[in-house]
């Protein structure tokens, strides 16, 4: 697994969480391990807005079974979902 | 195509309709004869049994059949039928499920029912507390379901429930495809409504109902996305029934206006109707664009979310508005058993509360907008 590859998802999500989800909170609050559903900074139709971009951003594609809210629970789980898929290319 | 579904839903769809609305009564035979031109497949493929219509395609010959079809009621029923379970199996059940079960629901022989609403769980619709678990054989299924639509009548129903997942993961929520003669599958008793009453509706039980391993519909845990994705298509194309409804009783408005006549002339010309009825005529234009609109997008995979709620509200809180101007209208005639628009306003009142309410809508509409 490449690392810068690995740190440039990582911000890149990071980036759209904050910008979309705790604009005006202070970034320190997202942490990786973050529990994005119970701290309340996603639901279902922002889970389905984060797939949506990270889609069109890394061109790779969830299934239905992939979106649950367990499976993407938080910063690391967003991005190794997406470096998973962009290895099976 | 349009103007055919159109026909086919006034010469065959709509005789007998106030006598259905006011018993209650849903008729197989005209369930059937929808199944000859593949009403309750016009999306689905070919080679599953369906007409293969694209979404735009589909929302237009819709149109048609709201135009055509009085019987609000099973307009309703064909299409949850089809978008809140023919679509999920064919976007996500198995090639064997979709072979045995798509050519039946699309010709008129199987009718499906959409079970997911629970008695404490209405919009939070994804705290279901209805539980599917592991067996042997595959899985069992135990909860209660409420507001089931065509549940009395229905050969199969497609219900979610939470899954517990593999060590000591939480539930996640799993659809499921599962045949009325279950054993442990109970149908309720029908429940009698002010609106579309020819669409038949019941509370359905899962006791300990044991469901074979191919009863799951795409994968553990993607109830959630597929039960999101069967919304976006009922809110998108429902509109389109809408739409063809404002269009006939806009016509019904202004026949009435131009042969009633008051104070010497038609009532027509005065603005106090006339512009009520151009009202009707905006709104109906509006919500033609909007579900067209919402139509076109389910053609994307994931951007079909905020033109559904917004043409799902938009398209049924005009078609409430434009069923009262009608009777406003055409006043006490307007209410009327027989008038041609008492039993839409009476319909249309549903529209603002399936698919989601528009409560519900809206609060979609703000997450989209980053609220």
């Amino acid at each position: 697994m490449n690392a810068s590859s690995d740190s440039e998802v990582k911000s890149v999500v990071r980036q759209f969480i904050l910008e979309e989800f705790l604009y005006g909170e202070d970034p320190a609050a997202l942490e990786d391990s973050t529990n994005l559903r119970a701290a309340g900074i996603l639901d279902s139709i922002a889970t389905v807005r984060v797939v949506a971009f990270l889609e069109e951003r890394f061109g790779v594609e969830f299934e239905a079974h992939e979106m649950g809210a367990e499976r993407l629970s938080s910063v690391s789980d967003l991005v190794a979902l997406v470096m998973a898929k962009r290895g099976a290319h | 195509m349009r103007d055919d579904v159109a026909s086919f839903a006034r010469d065959e769809l709509t005789p007998g309709a106030e006598a259905r609305d006011r018993d209650s009564a849903f008729s197989s035979d005209l369930w059937r004869r929808c199944g000859t031109i593949q009403l309750q497949g016009l999306v689905i493929p070919t080679e599953y049994g369906g007409r293969g219509l694209d979404p735009v395609s589909a929302a237009i010959a819709l149109e048609g059949l709201g135009f055509g079809c009085e019987d609000g009621g099973l307009a309703f029923a064909l299409c949850a039928h089809m978008l809140a379970c023919c679509v999920p199996v064919w976007k996500h059940g198995s090639e064997e499920m979709k072979r045995a079960w798509l050519p039946g629901l699309c010709d008129g022989s199987l009718i499906a029912a959409n079970a997911m609403t629970e008695p404490s769980s209405g919009s939070d619709a994804l705290s279901l507390e209805t539980k599917a678990v592991r067996t042997a054989a595959g899985f069992r299924l135990s909860g209660h379901k409420t507001f089931v639509s065509n549940a009395p009548v229905a050969h199969v129903i497609i219900a979610y429930a939470a899954m517990p997942g593999s060590d000591d993961a939480p539930a996640e929520v799993t659809a499921f495809l599962i045949p009325r003669e279950t054993p442990g599958v109970r149908i309720g008793d029908r429940m009698e409504k002010m609106s579309l009453r020819t669409c038949q509706m019941s509370d359905v039980r899962f006791e300990d109902a044991e469901l074979p391993a191919d009863s799951i519909i795409g994968q553990p845990g993607g109830g959630a996305q597929i039960f999101a994705e069967s919304m976006d298509w009922e809110r998108s194309l429902l509109g389109a029934l809408h739409v063809g409804a404002m269009e006939r009783i806009l016509d019904r408005a202004v026949a009435f206006a131009r042969a009633r006549r008051a104070g010497g002339e038609s009532i027509g010309r005065l603005q106090a109707v006339s512009h009520r009825i151009a009202d009707m005529k905006i709104r109906l234009e509006a919500a033609r664009l909007l579900t067209r609109e919402a139509a076109r997008s389910l053609n994307s995979r994931r951007s079909s979310g905020l033109p559904a709620a917004i043409s799902k509200v938009f398209a049924s809180e005009a078609l409430v508005k434009s069923a009262t101007d009608a009777v406003r209208t055409m006043g006490g005639a307007g209410i009327l058993v027989g008038s041609g628009v008492e039993r839409t306003l009476r319909d249309a009142v549903a529209a603002t509360l399936y698919s989601g309410t528009n409560d519900i809508q809206r609060n979609i509409i703000a997450r989209w907008l980053g609220l």
